[in-house]
């Protein structure tokens, strides 16, 4: 190969390489604007961001797959934990994270700040990103949830979650609302015992929840919803 | 050395060298922290993200104060003339100094821009941006002085400029996070495989020629193609972020196409290396600086080629993107492809600059330095990739939340630790080796 080929080769690779890069940058800013539903991208989802990068959360946590790995991806963290679950992490660390073998240092924030990243963290998970993180993929959670749910439909564990309407807070396949944590998640931690003794009081096992207490139910009710919610965990044959 | 101004050097090769390990022992502390649990109260005063702040930042301020000392030390040779302002380059250190150790302090009280890897908050970036233009000034100035070009100058100066350049990307506040990320890869990814390889590629050519006294044409000849394919397949490979962070879909195709040509130029400068080694004119003396050379190009390439191309493609980066296999990919392809780098080139140097009788010194302790670093670091990525396996499958494929997947990770992730210790050692012998370097005449005298 002579000198001039070699030349060639270099202005050629790295020419094509450019032009085809930045063409892509300039249908990929056209985009950005659907893809990540910026209409919904308020002054509070801003505020969020910034606080979010001011108490340097993203160096312990992922979001959409970036930053430290030392602590949960937050992408999808809204439609898997509900708001009241994440302010109780934001506003009490020590307290939610007092049994775990990792902790999230308590930072003090303010409640306009609570209020502002919670705000972020739920624009965040509607982003459009070819439904990663594939744990939090809602299109698997509503395909193994349907089939649960077909099989289900008879337990009356299920009937007493409708009964009770859980779903006007939780959410479960692709039912439901985003206050409280994900049925599918709960008991990928915890097994029906603890779900049914949290029922009765949940301000026992998780101090500052906004969970109401359903003390009403028999605790074989209580301990048939545990069951039911355990059937369909995350982590169990998903 | 052949010009008095190429000494100046030295002092960013100190600095450098302190700042790496300070690097690896903040690593270890994090390592620590992922099996053992560390009680509320130190978490509140010192969190894990305060620690891989300083780790991170320190890796890119040695290398880059590694790459500037390297530049004053290759350009006045390579151009003929002396630096054209040598008391801009003390300066320079200086200023670069002090903005990492603001920074570093900064960090421990909350002082942050929040972006990882780029955590120097904005007034900082100023004294960073006067920084490298004082530097590409006088770089700048020396070469047009010179007026004489070689193909390993031009490589050299377009990637600092290319660095320069990328890193304003970085700076400004992005209200779309999406945004935010697609940027924040101009800088990372257009760094690590893209400016920072023409920089890499100039300095192993020079050090080639240097040793081997191999024929500059061939080794320039050579140059070009490398460059050519490293920025072919790194300028559009940056499309293998851009998978999942709300970016349209054909980046799944071109980040994945790209990306599985980018071990090719690394091969390439195996390759070369090798032939350049075959065909030497000169002995393999100091021993030391080859296992170093040999050292750095296999893993630059299993580090960067292989462990990066693992898991690139959009089938595989589903389950394992932003797991522990990206950290294992990550460890291994730094210290491959720029750690030893540095470490070859500082061994290159150091003695010139000392005066030593045709650059040789007492090699012994730099011997065990390298091998502790070097297995300590392989153990390590293979440690992470065991780990970032089983978050993937644990995680990501049967869906278990986060922390129970981390429990059987936790075992793993005390092997890295150990293999942290390993590393440390190895950086103590190897930082105290060069920062005391002994010509073996005197020492037979």
């Amino acid at each position: 190969m002579s000198e001039k080929t070699a030349k060639l080769i270099f202005w050629i690779g790295t020419l094509s390489s450019l032009v085809l890069f930045l063409a892509l940058t300039v249908d990929t800013t056209a985009q950005f604007a659907a893809l990540t539903h910026a209409d919904r991208l308020d002054e509070q989802v801003v505020a969020g961001k910034r606080a979010f990068e001011r108490r340097n959360c993203n160096d312990c946590h992922t979001i959409l797959g970036f930053g430290g790995y030392y602590a949960p991806d937050l992408t999808r963290a809204y439609l898997r934990l509900g708001e009241d679950a994440i302010k109780r992490r934001l506003e009490h660390p020590e307290v939610a994270f007092a049994d775990s073998y990792r902790k999230m240092p308590q930072q003090n924030l303010t409640p306009a700040e609570v209020a502002d990243i919670t705000a972020f963290l739920k624009w965040v998970a509607n982003i459009e990103n070819h439904d990663w993180p594939p744990q939090d993929s809602v299109a698997r959670w509503k395909r193994s949830t349907e089939r649960m749910l077909a099989a289900a439909a008879l337990s009356p564990g299920a009937a007493l979650v409708e009964q009770e309407n859980c779903l006007t807070c939780h959410s479960v396949g692709g039912r439901g609302e985003s206050k409280g944590p994900r049925l599918e998640w709960i008991a990928g931690s915890r097994d029906s015992a603890w779900i049914a003794e949290y029922l009765a009081d949940p301000q026992k096992l998780a101090p500052g929840s906004e969970m109401p207490d359903y003390a009403h139910l028999s605790p074989g009710q209580r301990q048939m919803i545990g069951e039911f919610i355990a059937a369909i965990a995350a982590g169990r044959g998903r | 050395m052949t010009h008095k101004t190429q000494s100046v050097a030295y002092p960013y090769f100190v600095v450098a060298l302190l700042l790496f390990g300070l690097q690896v022992v903040m690593g270890l502390w994090l390592g620590i922290q992922y099996f053992v649990t560390v009680p509320q109260s130190v978490v509140d005063v010192f969190p894990f993200a305060t620690a891989r702040a300083m780790h991170t930042n320190l890796l890119v301020l040695w290398l880059l104060l590694g790459f500037m000392g390297a530049t004053y030390y290759l350009v006045p040779e390579e151009t003929g003339t002396d630096i054209a302002w040598p008391k801009v380059a003390w300066a320079q250190l200086v200023i670069l100094s002090l903005t990492g150790v603001i920074a570093l302090v900064g960090f421990f009280f909350g002082w942050t821009q929040g972006k990882p890897l780029l955590e120097i908050p904005r007034p900082l970036d100023v004294l960073v941006v006067i920084g490298a233009l004082m530097f590409l000034a006088n770089v700048g100035m020396t070469m047009f002085r010179a007026r004489r070009w070689t193909a390993i100058q031009g490589s050299l100066l377009g990637g600092l400029v290319f660095l320069a350049v990328m890193y304003l990307f970085g700076m400004p506040f992005y209200r779309n996070l999406a945004e935010d990320w697609y940027y924040w890869w101009w800088v990372i990814h257009l760094w690590v495989e893209g400016a920072w390889e023409l920089i890499a590629a100039a300095m192993t050519a020079f050090i080639l020629i240097k040793l081997t006294g191999v024929e500059r044409k061939v080794v320039e000849k050579w140059l070009y193609v490398e460059l050519g394919l490293f920025l072919f397949t790194g300028i559009a490979g940056t499309g293998h972020h851009y998978y999942w962070l709300g970016a349209p879909k054909y980046w799944l195709w071109v980040g994945g196409i790209f990306s599985a040509l980018e071990p090719l130029p690394i091969a390439l400068m195996v390759w070369d290396t090798w032939r350049d080694v075959r065909h030497r004119t000169t002995p393999l003396r100091p021993r030391l600086t080859w296992v170093y050379l040999v050292g750095m190009v296999v893993l630059h390439f299993v580090g960067a080629g292989l462990f990066g191309m693992a898991h690139t493609l959009p089938q595989v980066n589903y389950y394992t993107h932003g797991s522990q296999v990206t950290v294992s990919h990550g460890h291994l392809a730094f210290y491959g492809a720029y750690v030893l780098l540095n470490l070859t080139f500082f061994y290159l140097a150091i003695p010139r600059i000392k005066g030593f009788r045709d650059g040789e010194y007492d090699e012994r302790s730099g011997h065990l330095g390298f091998w502790l670093t070097s297995m300590g670091v392989v153990g390590m990525s293979l440690a992470f990739g065991v780990a970032g396996v089983l978050q993937s499958y644990l995680e990501r494929y049967l869906g278990q939340p986060y922390m129970v997947a981390q429990d059987p990770i936790r075992f793993w992730m005390a092997i890295v630790a150990a293999h942290g210790v390993l590393v440390v050692a190895g950086v103590v012998v190897i930082v105290k080796h060069l920062l005391t370097l002994r010509s073996v005449t005197v020492q037979a005298a």
